[in-house]
């Protein structure tokens, strides 16, 4: 062994010793990102063969006319929790997975931003899936259809607990979506290395950033449609209920509002994926880079605006139809763009036809076919002659099949060097493709012919001599060769990790940092962080990945025992700051459990549990809190702290605040979509009722909202003053900040308690109790978290040199202060003025 | 405030705007509709649609400029990150006000509330 080997060899140790996960069940606790991802992609694995095996019960069932294999009961079971596992299960978490799992490598990171949210979203994940997955076990599913609509899954029609386990287990699932979605942001904006400017940056973290944005802001509908849904079940709360002034089209809006930009979500990490790919086999850089940029940014915009067009029959204008319309067709130029500028890189290339690129070739010609049928099903009449039939299933599955899974696979191909240092077998690849490649076009090009014969989604039978018989049959034929091809597909992973021919290092020839890692993967990624100068910085200096292993580059120091990465400009990527990340942790497990038991209490509707449970995660959120910053188990005040750049917990503006800002947007977004349902039942629900007067005392909510104020004044005072190096006053302003704040709350409560409202018989109260408990929620967070800080102080965990945390906190209080005059506008004032 | 054509906000400017008059466009169609119907005799030379036209063509009217400030003020020697950004988002500008054009097509020939 050479002496640089050795020294390698030593850097690797000190290193692993900081960045490695404990032993043994130890592992539950591991926070770092590679770890994580990795659980998300096979715990998705997992969900998608449930899912698989659901799908082929009922192509079983469908295979001939009149069949009793199943029942009608079973079958709605069966087709609801098949695309509740794809959607929910599957695409999404597996997507986010494989971007929590590259984008720190990507960028030049060793982990993500904010790694036990990540752990924490792992949980809420794992635990979510199994507890809807028992709903199945013990044949109580949702049968309402994936997209739940009401009243089929209000109490009235569905009266057992499938509709529960679909809305708590949902809501409980998309809470890993969310902080997978904001440490992704943040990691990409403000984690990458020296010199990486946005020019510069590799265009999967374009669409990661594109998709996780759309996270933030499109999930936060389907959270409050869930609530509000699971209120009206569970507590008789009215807002889907026409009788008390509801409307179920209001579902229906909330849902769409998620779920249309949901295909887009899905689709944007697997086309960031194609866009990676192909440059690498066909061995030149991307056609048209700022192109596909200006498309992945459009896209993501235009794919809020195509929501009403899964809502073309249920009455609404022809008009607003056609705006929706337009915007639905307009989505394919930002598409082609991409389309376009993959077939120019294919043909000005000099293509290797590897596996990877055999998927990818199966994605082009899947995903267009696809794209094609939904400028189709954009067009209102075309679309009503097809609505809920086999048609729509048949383009749905080509745009997310070819969408999303063979971008995947491919992509799972690509990077399975990296992950087991072992190549995989090109032959059962290429079997599994050709298997799945037809299976799927049998089943589903011919589904288009079926729906188009009529036949509706969604039955469990139907009598034979329609003309649809031979189409179920080739179809369901089609459907087992994909399985048998899946099933290849997964023998093959399997088998390379043990039979796998050794991959050499950067096997592809690829250009991103990614592959400047030692394979198999290391837990730091990089020893030192080099310096970005170009786009590609493996074909600009193939020596990089040696240079970085032998700690020729920046931060090759680990004495200090700290987890620690470069913090940079969103823009320029030049450095700002230094990171450091939490270690190990249980917390993000305890606070997993706790929200599952809260869960589980909702659905058994022991709500005493409930209430303790939550109360227990309080808990261990504020602790979370509290082992950050300077905290001895974080990075206390040393006589070495860095001090050009300096730690990021001594400065004004780390990652964190920038966290809190995106949690904000999607925080606004929920409450966008509050008052969206509030105007929309105002002014669209057949028989909604206002009372003459308002049942809130106007006087006693002013003076609420003057004490909100105040509190907010004080807590700005004092982070302008800390802003200037000036602590004086500034724990006892945090407690009076804090103390304001909780009699703001408590006027809230009385006002609430004394209102009288009967939300149970009104959907007018109904909204009013959701807008009041949501404003007492952060009334009373922003007093709690205020009072911790007062605490930090004392603690000296909050000072002159440490004045991070209350300046991370002070958007939140800004916020809390918004959103209450808002609503004193929109609920208040506004009926007294009509 | 203004901010230079090679400022990142205006990444998300124009599509922002495209958003929000996408919403008032949808939302203002339905609650006139509820509250004040033009006449349906009328087909689509009403009040209403004209109002709607002439929201698009403000909206059109100032996202084209702001793609024409994107273009001009990124000159070849400009700094690589700047231009990288002013001419992205100068594209941007010009598809968020394509993006209002097409999709307010449709207010020429149909009527509002039918």
């Amino acid at each position: 062994m050479s002496e640089q080997q050795k020294h390698s060899a030593q850097l690797h140790e000190q290193f692993d010793r900081v960045w490695g996960n404990l032993p043994g069940f130890g592992q539950l606790a591991a926070v770092n990102h590679t770890s994580v991802g990795l659980r998300f992609v096979v715990t998705g694995l997992f969900f998608f063969l449930v899912g698989g095996v659901l799908a082929m019960l009922m192509r079983t069932q469908l295979a001939l006319p009149e069949q009793e294999i199943i029942g009608p009961e079973l079958y709605s079971q069966l087709f609801t929790m098949h695309g509740t596992l794809m959607m929910f299960l599957f695409a999404i978490p597996i997507l986010e997975g494989v971007a929590m799992y590259l984008i720190p490598k990507m960028v030049g990171a060793r982990d993500l931003a904010f790694p036990r949210l990540g752990a924490m979203g792992y949980y809420c994940y794992l635990f979510g899936g199994l507890i809807i997955l028992s709903s199945l076990a013990l044949s109580i599913a949702p049968d309402s259809g994936w997209f739940m609509y009401t009243p089929l899954s209000s109490s009235t029609f569905s009266p057992g607990p499938g509709s529960d386990f679909w809305l708590l287990g949902i809501t409980f699932v998309e809470i890993s979506s969310m902080t997978g979605a904001i440490e992704l942001v943040i990691s990409i904006l403000r984690t990458r290395s020296n010199g990486m400017s946005l020019r510069r940056m590799p265009i999967f973290c374009w669409y990661i950033l594109a998709m996780a944005l759309m996270i933030v802001f499109g999930f936060p509908p389907l959270i409050l449609g869930s609530i509000l849904l699971e209120l009206e079940r569970a507590a008789g709360l009215v807002f889907f209920e026409v009788a008390g002034g509801g409307d179920p089209l209001l579902w229906q809006h909330l849902f769409w509002l998620f779920g249309h930009p949901e295909v887009y979500i899905i689709f944007l990490p697997a086309a960031g994926i194609v866009s990676t790919l192909i440059p690498v086999f066909a061995r030149r850089p991307i056609v048209g880079y700022r192109w596909i940029v200006l498309a992945v940014i459009v896209m993501g915009f235009i794919s809020f605006g195509l929501w009403v067009h899964h809502m073309f029959t249920v009455g609404i204008p022809q008009l607003a139809q056609a705006f929706f319309s337009m915007a639905s067709m307009l989505v394919a130029i930002p598409t082609a763009i991409q389309v376009f500028a993959w077939l120019a890189t294919l043909w000005t290339g000099r293509v290797v036809w590897n596996l990877p690129m055999l998927w990818i070739l199966g994605f082009l010609i899947i995903f267009v076919a696809g794209g094609l049928t939904g400028v189709m099903l954009a067009l209102v009449p075309f679309n009503w002659q097809v609505h809920d039939t086999h048609f729509v299933v048949a383009h749905m599955h080509y745009v997310l099949v070819g969408g999303m899974l063979f971008p995947l696979i491919a992509g799972l191909y690509y990077w399975l060097p990296h992950v087991s240092g072992r190549m995989p077998s090109d032959m059962l690849g290429r079997w599994a493709f050709w298997l799945v490649f037809i299976g799927f076009n049998m089943t589903f090009l011919l589904m288009h012919l079926t729906g188009l014969l009529g036949m509706p989604r969604r039955v469990y039978t139907y009598e034979a001599g329609l003309g649809w018989d031979w189409l179920n049959l080739l179809s369901s034929i089609g459907g087992f060769v994909m399985a048998i091809g899946i099933a290849m597909f997964l023998l093959d992973i399997f088998l390379h990790f043990r039979f796998g021919r050794r991959a050499p290092r950067n096997p592809w020839g690829a250009d991103s940092l990614e592959w400047a890692v030692a394979m198999p993967v290391t837990t730091y990624n990089f020893i030192s962080l080099p310096d970005i100068r170009s786009r590609h910085p493996l074909w600009h200096n193939p020596q990089l990945p040696f240079e970085i292993e032998e700690g020729k580059h920046a931060m090759a120091v680990i004495r200090h025992g700290r987890r620690e990465t470069w913090g940079s400009d969103a823009v320029t990527g030049r450095v700002r700051e230094v990171v450091h990340l939490p270690s190990h942790s249980w917390i993000p497990l305890q606070a997993g459990v706790v929200l599952a038991i809260v869960c589980l209490s909702l659905l058994l509707k022991t709500y005493w549990l409930a209430l303790g449970a939550t109360l227990v995660a309080a808990f261990i959120m504020l602790r979370w809190s509290w082992v950050n910053g300077a905290h001895p188990d974080m990075a206390p005040v040393r006589d070495d702290d860095p001090s050009d750049p300096p730690l990021h917990s001594r400065t004004h503006d780390g990652p964190g605040r920038w966290g809190m800002l995106v949690t904000l947007m999607a925080n606004g977004s929920f409450y966008a979509s509050l008052l969206f349902g509030w105007f929309y039942l105002w002014t669209a629900s057949p028989q909604w009722q206002a009372p003459e007067q308002g049942p809130l005392a106007l006087m006693p909510l002013l003076a609420s909202g003057v004490l909100l104020s105040l509190a907010v004044v004080v807590y700005q005072w004092l982070t302008q003053r800390l802003r200037r190096g000036v602590t004086r006053h500034l724990q006892g302003g945090l407690w009076i900040s804090a103390g304001i704040g909780l009699i703001h709350v408590a006027v809230l409560v009385w006002l609430m308690l004394a209102a009288e409202l009967t939300p149970t018989q009104s959907a007018h109260d109904s909204v009013l109790a959701v807008m009041l408990g949501y404003l007492l929620f952060h009334g009373a967070l922003s007093a709690v978290a205020t009072a911790m800080q007062a605490v930090r102080v004392r603690f000296g965990y909050v000072s002159a040199q440490l004045p991070y945390e209350p300046l991370v906190l002070q958007p939140f209080w800004s916020y809390t202060l918004g959103v209450f005059w808002l609503s004193f506008a929109a609920f208040i004032l506004l009926p007294m003025a009509w | 405030m203004t901010f230079p054509p090679w400022h990142p906000i205006h990444l998300i400017t124009g599509l922002t705007v495209w958003a929000i008059w996408f919403v008032v466009l949808y939302g203002g169609l339905s609650v006139a509709c509820e509250v004040v119907p033009p006449d349906p005799t009328r087909g689509p030379l009403n009040w209403l649609n004209a109002l709607l036209w002439l929201s698009t063509l403000v909206v059109v009217g100032v996202l084209g400029w702001a793609a024409w400030h994107c273009a001009r003020g990124t000159p070849e020697n400009t700094q690589p990150n700047r231009r990288f950004v002013a001419r992205t988002s100068a594209g941007l500008y010009f598809l968020s006000a394509f993006a209002t054009l097409v999709v307010a097509v449709p207010v020429w020939f149909l009527p509002p509330c039918i």
